[in-house]
């Protein structure tokens, strides 16, 4: 078993919805591992894009705690959450959210000098993933309205990772994109993943999920399954009957 | 017109706070527009609704010494004038004198009168506003009622070297002789105290003569006409005079000064208020072209969609303008008691339905101009391409700043090309920024100049100054010169006397001579050539050479006392006491024409010289030949206690003012900012940019606009601020200002003008806290 990252104690969420309380996430108990490629699936309104959310620090939970090392990070103001979120996480999201009036590069280096004074090393690192997800020299210096769907979500796949982050969340990566450009995407997190970069993501997409190697199933805010693939392999049939019939015994 | 007044109803309230921050900057503007209206358009009117009250004269002659012969001679030319409507002669005294005035002295040449003369006059007759128990003593002219002199209290007067104490017993309005302003000063005294002063011989008896003119606008020229008959045939007959066109100005000085300070602060705040509608609409043209391509997809034509932007702004500008017209009525008593204070003329409030009219009018006209100029780009949005393309805030032309080859630090860097993509806030905060360095300049002027050290202000105002003025009879003078010259607590003592001569087929002009102008404390007054060296030259108002087409090198024709000479113009003054008709000549020049029987030396004292001491030592030692002594720094500090508490007023305000436009600004455009960079923000939280980080990013964006347009503001007003200034003076003759430029001042306003701007940015930024990434990124 490899270290946990990341754990949840009893995670609950809840929205006041015109003054009535909704229970979007209830006594979550989870754990993350190192290296995984952890995958969130569920209905709609599940609450898996909650859950993210809660884990990443990109919100706080009601109660319960969630605990990145010895770090409590749900006690964590918001903007040691800021903090958080920049030196251990980063983040893939399904509208891709790259700031219009940047460049490409620029969009990256937002995040890279956020976190490292070094500008040579992050410089460095942000050509050395640009190379890894087939951005051109040319592209890089484009402004994000002049990408494709796929080269936009490749660039906020490099962003999400210039920082080293030991987590990156993607949340529906592949949600606004066509199937090609989404098979291109799945294939990017994959091969980090299998270089040791930890993933979890949220998806409602079968094809998705079968690039994880944990498959955490959520149904009405509680954990409802977990099934364990393994590693991806391309082409692995008996992997994906596993995960068809995982899904099938949770009501997909 | 109900679907025009849903949309506009729609964007107020959408835009809450901006529309608050407008209609706080019309409230501003319409507030100052309707003062100054109201100060500049009713104040002079209620002069002359006065002058016509009191069946007030044109000119005043107060012929003093006077004889029964010139009373007749008077008598004969008035009589004999078509010209003249109606006239009064009244017996009077005249003296040069002083009395307690603002913790200083007031200097004057007074008018004394009997009660009920002055009261019953056909013409320019006294009204009394204010009376007390006493039924002897003195009726003060309104202007110098103050705690010191007040009903009940005594008031001591200094004639030459005595001194009369009366019992004070109420006040009274003049038109023509209430006030220092006007040349002639009435005191009014009841009958036993006037028999008592006529029995006493300290001033002389006279003849107060009053003319009203079928056609007033030929005052000025008449009295000067008057006054020369009457020399022609009495050459000994000594006279102080007045009229109309001089009172009527010099009466509200004050008043111009702060009606102009206030227009001026008005249209600069309605400058800073359109520039910031213009940004607006702009900006919501932007952020809503999508919906105005429904609209124009749902069948709404361009016209319509201008029409509700004009609603909304003129719907806002009217009910604003409304209210700062109210606020300027709320106002307005302190600021009437002020100017009351300095006019020395009731006015009673009241409510003046058209400067209120012309307030709206102008604001409703420029909003209009200013809305359709910057909607005109509705006209061009397709619906089609609108609805597909959505908001573009980027050119796309160029990345600003890139991250990667830049050096400043990344908050820095980011907030730079926030800077360089919103160059329309950029002019917003250029423009407002140089406004405020402007007024922050002028601010610092008037400290300077006015409460600091008042001498450059009086200096401009009055010409010279020294510490006594000591006016003696001619036949002592080479007495008084020895030993004043042998005075060791004198350091200068030079002839600066004023007396009136006449321009040669021109008006008459107060002509100050001086035996050598090098030795004058103010050198500024002649401001173009020099000052007359030798005794055919003479340096002449500059206005009075404009109206008469005079250059430095021409010639003009002086006549006094009968003679008349030749004179070559060696340079041009400023003076504002006669209202630009003044000119300077060497004594030399002077006795060309006339002598000099009483002679007004300017004594300067080495410090800690007790300068009434010295007058009355003086007066002690000349006894019968010295005519009157002034403490002339005590003079300075009694009128200019009063210009000081105006100056001050109007420091604070501007100063309030500027502030609370920069803070008006500034939340407009961090509101803006925010709303357009919502997303941005969002996005920037999500991967780890701190809320401070970003409200330092949101306010160094405005800083680089804010501090080059501040130093430049500072740099160009500093240059500008003198002859902009004069042009403002221009009215009373001055023609070029060189008061003090306040540098540190300056400096250290340009730091708080920036310190300032960044504390309010990050202030107005405090609601980038309320940004939450979850729900930026859920929204969509």
């Amino acid at each position: 078993m490899n270290k946990v990252l990341l754990k949840t104690e009893n995670l609950s969420k809840s929205f006041s919805n015109g003054g009535e309380l909704q229970h979007v996430l209830k006594n979550i108990n989870l754990e993350l591992y190192e290296g995984d490629f952890t995958v969130i699936m569920g209905a709609s309104g599940a609450g898996k894009s909650t859950l993210l959310y809660a884990l990443s620090g990109m919100d706080t939970p009601s109660l319960g705690a969630v605990t990145f090392g010895d770090k409590v990070i749900s006690d964590m103001s918001q903007d040691g959450l800021a903090v958080f979120r920049r030196e251990h996480c980063g983040f893939v999201f399904q509208q891709i959210y790259l700031i219009d009036g940047m460049s490409v590069t620029d969009n990256v280096l937002t995040a890279g000098l956020l976190v490292s004074k070094d500008k040579k090393a992050v410089v460095r690192r942000a050509r050395e993933l640009f190379a890894a997800v087939g951005i051109s020299e040319q592209t890089q210096k484009k402004f994000p309205s002049q990408l494709s769907g796929g080269e936009a979500q490749r660039v906020g796949i490099v962003r999400a990772l210039i920082n080293s982050p030991e987590i990156l969340f993607a949340d529906e990566p592949t949600g606004a994109l066509n199937s090609q450009t989404g098979l291109d995407v799945l294939g990017v997190l994959t091969e980090f993943n299998s270089r040791g970069q930890s993933v979890v993501m949220v998806t409602h997409d079968i094809r998705s999920a079968r690039r994880g190697n944990r498959i955490v199933y959520l149904k009405d805010g509680v954990i409802l399954g977990e099934c364990d693939l393994g590693k991806y392999e391309h082409g692995d049939a008996a992997r994906h009957e596993k995960l068809s019939a995982f899904l099938r015994d949770m009501g997909w | 017109m109900g679907k025009t007044f849903i949309i506009a109803r729609s964007n107020m309230r959408k835009a809450k706070g901006q529309t608050a921050a407008l209609i706080a900057l019309v409230i501003i503007a319409s507030f100052m527009f309707n003062l100054w209206l109201m100060l500049s358009m009713d104040y002079k009117a209620n002069f002359d609704r006065y002058h016509d009250k009191l069946n007030a004269e044109h000119v005043t002659v107060v012929s003093y010494g006077s004889s029964a012969p010139v009373e007749d001679f008077m008598t004969e030319l008035l009589d004999g004038d078509n010209r003249v409507a109606q006239y009064c002669l009244t017996d009077c005294m005249f003296a040069v004198g002083t009395f307690p005035y603002n913790g200083g002295v007031m200097n004057a040449q007074f008018v004394f009168t009997e009660k009920a003369a002055a009261l019953t006059r056909r013409i320019g007759r006294a009204e009394i506003v204010e009376t007390g128990a006493a039924d002897s003593g003195v009726y003060m002219p309104m202007i110098y009622k103050s705690d010191e002199t007040a009903v009940g209290k005594t008031v001591e007067i200094t004639i030459g070297s005595r001194t009369v104490e009366y019992d004070v017993c109420g006040f009274f309005n003049s038109v023509m002789m209430g006030s220092h302003n006007c040349s002639l000063t009435q005191i009014i005294l009841t009958g036993d105290k006037y028999a008592e002063l006529e029995a006493t011989g300290y001033a002389s008896p006279s003849a107060l003569c009053s003319v009203r003119l079928k056609d007033k606008s030929i005052n000025l020229n008449y009295e000067s006409e008057l006054k020369a008959r009457i020399a022609e045939r009495f050459n000994d007959a000594r006279m102080a005079s007045n009229c109309y066109d001089i009172v009527s100005q010099s009466r509200y000085i004050s008043q111009m000064i702060c009606s102009g300070i206030v227009s001026a602060m008005a249209f600069f705040v309605l400058l800073i208020a359109l520039v910031v509608i213009a940004s607006n609409i702009v900006n919501y043209i932007q952020v809503n072209i999508k919906n105005l391509g429904a609209l124009k997809a749902a069948g709404y034509t361009s016209r319509q969609l201008v029409t509700t932007l004009l609603a909304q702004f003129l719907f806002i500008t009217v009910v604003a303008a409304l209210a700062g017209a109210g606020l300027s009525y709320c106002v307005f008593p302190a600021v009437n008691a002020m100017m009351i204070a300095q006019t020395g003329i009731p006015y009673a409030v009241k409510f003046l339905p058209l400067p209120l009219l012309i307030s709206v009018a102008i604001l409703c006209g420029a909003v209009a101009l200013v809305v359709w100029l910057a909607a005109r780009k509705i006209k061009r949005i397709e619906p089609i391409a609108a609805l597909r393309q959505g908001v573009r805030t980027h050119n796309f032309k160029r990345n600003r700043v890139p991250l990667e080859s830049t050096v400043a630090p990344l908050n820095g860097a980011l907030a730079l090309k926030t800077t360089l993509a919103g160059i329309k806030h950029n002019v917003v905060v250029c423009i407002t920024m140089l406004v405020l360095s402007l007024v922050v300049v002028f601010s610092g002027l008037m400290i300077e100049n006015v409460i600091v050290d008042q001498e450059p202000f009086i200096n401009l105002i009055v010409g010279e100054t020294s510490d006594s003025c000591i006016n003696i009879r001619s036949e002592i003078e080479r007495d008084f010169l020895s030993t004043i010259n042998a005075d060791k607590r004198v350091q200068k003592a030079y002839v600066y006397n004023s007396v009136n001569v006449a321009h040669v087929g021109g008006a008459e002009l107060m002509a100050t001579m001086c035996d050598d102008f090098s030795r004058v404390n103010n050198l500024n007054v002649v401001y173009k050539g020099r000052f007359p060296k030798y005794d055919n030259e003479i340096a002449i108002a500059a206005k009075y050479a404009k109206a008469n087409d005079f250059e430095i090198g021409d010639i003009i024709e002086i006549t006094a006392g009968g003679k008349t000479y030749k004179y070559l113009i060696s340079g041009f003054t400023q003076i504002s006491n006669n209202l630009g008709r003044d000119c300077l000549l060497t004594r030399s020049g002077y006795e060309r024409l006339g002598t000099l029987s009483d002679i007004s030396y300017y004594v300067n004292l080495a410090d800690g010289v007790d300068i009434d001491a010295f007058n009355i030592e003086y007066k002690t030692k000349f006894a019968g030949f010295v005519n009157v002594t002034v403490n002339m720094q005590a003079t300075i500090e009694g009128t200019g206690s009063v210009y000081i508490s105006l100056v001050t007023i109007i420091v604070v305000a501007i100063l309030i003012l500027s502030a609370l436009i920069i803070a008006f600004v500034l939340y407009l455009l961090t509101r803006t900012t925010l709303n357009n960079k919502m997303r941005d923000y969002g996005i920037l939280k999500a991967i780890g940019f701190t809320t401070k980080q970003l409200i330092l990013q949101t306010s160094l964006s405005f800083m680089p606009a804010v501090v080059l347009s501040t130093v430049l503001g500072l740099v160009l007003s500093s240059v500008i601020i003198n002859p902009l200034t004069a042009l403002f003076l221009s009215g009373i003759g001055i023609v070029k200002c060189t008061f003090n430029i306040p540098i540190a001042f300056n400096v250290a306003a340009g730091f708080g003008l920036i310190a300032a701007s960044f504390a309010l940015a990050c202030l107005m930024s405090l609601r980038i806290r309320k940004i939450s990434p979850k729900n930026i990124l859920a929204a969509d």
